[in-house]
């Protein structure tokens, strides 16, 4: 599949807790090409996740228009949404969110279950997967045998193994010292040029957000200001 | 599009205890439905088989039973005129008048005392009763001999052949057993059979309880039945295997009963497993939220909860059928609140009484499984994802 870009127009998303709405997004505009990295920063509790979550279909917008790819989110049923996410988007999470009971090869295959695929076929990308995340010898473990760095790359496995469009990442690295982020980060920098795949990552982490060709900051709801990483927009074209 | 049976499977093992108490729970009910349906299959065996078809039984009009019937002697003779009726070797048509009174005996099992039939027959009864197969020998008329069914002789102490059992009004008479009979696993197998005339003088009684008719053909039963019913001999006719269906579903009162306190049971299970199916979905909201941002389906996650709880109605199946299987091949009596006396049933475990089980224990397992299923379904995606 080829990338896809992201195009959210005039996005409000608000919350109601005890009727009371709690304004997160407030006519946000946003626009990413395909085959971009675009890092998302903000304070804490400014939407950041929530503005992902839109992006993947895990949730819709109060009013606005999310179209990513060629599909308008907006107006997707809930059962659509979901077969949706299973062919174009790959998530990943700052609690890397792998099923305990499972081996490295058996969540990385989960999503490809709900695709008609021989089985052979499955595991030959299983394994192509987790090859390509540095894991190709540790596919018979299970997540509590694995360290941080390597679950998260077991994590980015399942998120790639259905070839999808676009990978969110909600804090990818929030949760791994420094040389392991640094691993991660090459590692998605490495999705983006060299398959191709449109990322959008939130990160707190300024050095992070340095692996991303642009840099977006959200605030009050909107995304205020932007920033292009010349620096990484180089290494990237000259690649 | 569901999840791997494997993934379903070692969920379960990740919280051993509860698991293993709500397989223990189940396993619980189902061999208590296990043995109560064998229980009552036994006993229904022991009397629904009974009977010929071209058998008519006479009872006096308001008798429920041939222990609380009497038929005197006149309207007796009036019954070789019944129409059909078959003849015997000896010219005479094949009426068999009978005598059931009963008799305390001790259980071999506790010492316990128990009330069997005491059946005084003439030499007609062999030929109307041809599923009688006697072992040693038949007692003599006119002598104090008695031979036992096979069902009494297991179940109660005193009744081998060269026994003697005082029976009679004041237990004065000692009767010598000379045979033991089988009887097709009917309910006569639970009875003592001695010569008519000496149970008459024994229990002094000068009337009969009830009359076997053996017609030539069963199609023609309603006929015979109309003379007998009409205002000639003003007796009650039915054919043996109505009659003996009727007991045996007297018979199944209580197992209805019983049925009614595993039911209860049964419903115990569901909230355990109810209980432990919230568990399982409220420490497993993370994943359920990250299988559904995979593409998982409410449906697939429904699917899943369900399949847990019906491997582990099937681990308990399992469990209960093992814990049940020692009762099979037990034999047991139960005294029929009609005839006020005992018949012994043997306890079988059938395939078709464990699918049964199988089919309830399930049944427990996805209905405790259904609140839970359709809560994970509902789990709120992205407010599950969300660190805290
Ligand atoms: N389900 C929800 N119900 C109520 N408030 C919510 C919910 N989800 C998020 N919020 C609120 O929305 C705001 C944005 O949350 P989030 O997108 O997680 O921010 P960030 O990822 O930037 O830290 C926060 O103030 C949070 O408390
Ligand atoms: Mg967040």
């Amino acid at each position: 599949m080829g990338a896809a870009g992201i195009v959210l127009r005039d996005v409000h998303k608000a919350y109601f807790k005890d009727r009371l709405e709690i304004p997160v997004l407030a006519g946000l505009n946003l626009e990413i090409a395909p085959g971009e990295f675009a890092a998302l920063m903000g304070p804490s509790g400014s939407g950041k996740s929530t503005l992902l979550h839109l992006i993947g279909g895990l949730d819709t917008p109060t009013r606005g228009s999310v179209r990513v790819g060629d599909s308008q989110l907006e107006s997707m049923s809930e059962s659509a949404l979901t077969a949706w996410r299973s062919r174009h988007v790959g998530f990943i999470f700052q609690m890397y969110h792998l099923v305990p009971v499972l081996t490295a090869a058996q969540n990385v295959e989960l999503p490809l279950l709900l695709f008609r695929m021989a089985s052979s076929e499955r595991k030959r990308r299983v394994q192509t997967a987790l090859s390509i995340v540095g894991l190709g010898d540790r596919t018979d473990h299970r997540p509590n045998q694995l360290s941080g760095g390597q679950e998260q790359r077991v994590a980015i496995a399942r998120a790639i193994v259905t070839d999808p469009d676009v990978l969110l990442a909600d804090e990818p690295t929030g949760d791994l010292d420094a040389r392991t982020s640094e691993e991660i980060l090459n590692l998605l920098n490495a999705l983006n040029t060299e398959f191709g795949k449109t990322i959008v990552m939130v990160t707190h982490d300024p050095r992070a957000a340095g692996h991303a060709g642009r840099t977006l900051h959200l605030d009050k709801g909107v995304l205020d200001r932007e920033e292009v990483n010349t620096r990484r927009a180089a290494t990237a074209s000259a690649s | 599009m569901t999840l791997p049976l494997y993934y379903n499977w070692r969920n379960l093992f990740v919280r051993k205890l509860t698991t293993l108490l709500t397989v223990a729970v189940i396993a619980v009910v189902v061999a208590a439905l296990i043995v109560l349906l064998s229980f009552g299959s036994g006993m229904k065996r022991s009397v629904g088989g009974s009977g010929h078809p071209a058998n008519l039984l006479v009872l006096n009009a308001g008798a429920t039973a041939e222990s609380t019937s009497l038929i005197w002697p006149e309207d007796a003779r009036l019954l070789v005129q019944t129409p059909g009726a078959a003849v015997g070797p000896d010219g005479q048509p094949l009426v068999s008048l009978e005598i059931v009174v009963q008799t305390d005996v001790r259980r071999l099992r506790d010492g316990s005392s128990a009330n069997v039939a005491v059946r005084g027959v003439d030499d007609a009864a062999l030929a109307v009763h041809d599923q009688v197969r006697i072992h040693g020998r038949i007692f003599r008329q006119g002598a104090r001999e008695a031979m036992v069914g096979r069902a009494a002789q297991s179940l109660y102490r005193g009744l081998n052949i060269g026994d003697r059992i005082a029976l009679g009004r004041s237990r004065s008479h000692e009767y010598e057993i000379v045979g033991v009979f089988e009887a097709a696993g009917s309910a006569f197998e639970s009875e003592i059979w001695a010569p008519r005339t000496m149970i008459a003088d024994s229990y002094q009684r000068r009337f009969d309880s009830s009359a076997v008719i053996r017609l030539l053909d069963p199609g023609r039963i309603d006929e015979a039945a109309a003379y007998v019913n009409g205002p000639a001999v003003r007796l009650k006719a039915a054919s043996e295997p109505e009659y003996y269906s009727q007991l045996s579903d007297q018979s199944q009162q209580v197992v209805y009963l019983v049925l009614g306190l595993v039911i209860i049971m049964a419903a115990g299970a569901v909230f355990a497993v109810a209980n432990t199916m919230y568990a399982a979905v409220d420490g497993r909201r993370r994943e359920i939220a990250m299988l559904r941002t995979l593409g998982f389906s409410r449906v697939a996650i429904v699917a899943a909860f369900l399949i847990e709880a019906a491997m582990i109605a099937t681990m308990a199946c399992g469990l209960g059928i093992a814990a049940s299987l020692p009762f099979s091949g037990m034999r047991r009596d139960f005294l029929s609140p009609v005839t006020h006396s005992v018949t012994g049933f043997e306890i079988v475990i059938t395939p078709g009484i464990c699918l049964a089980a199988l089919v309830a224990a399930i049944l427990v397992g996805i209905v405790g499984a259904a609140a839970p299923a359709a809560r994970a379904a509902r789990t709120p995606i992205v407010r599950a994802l969300r660190r805290g």
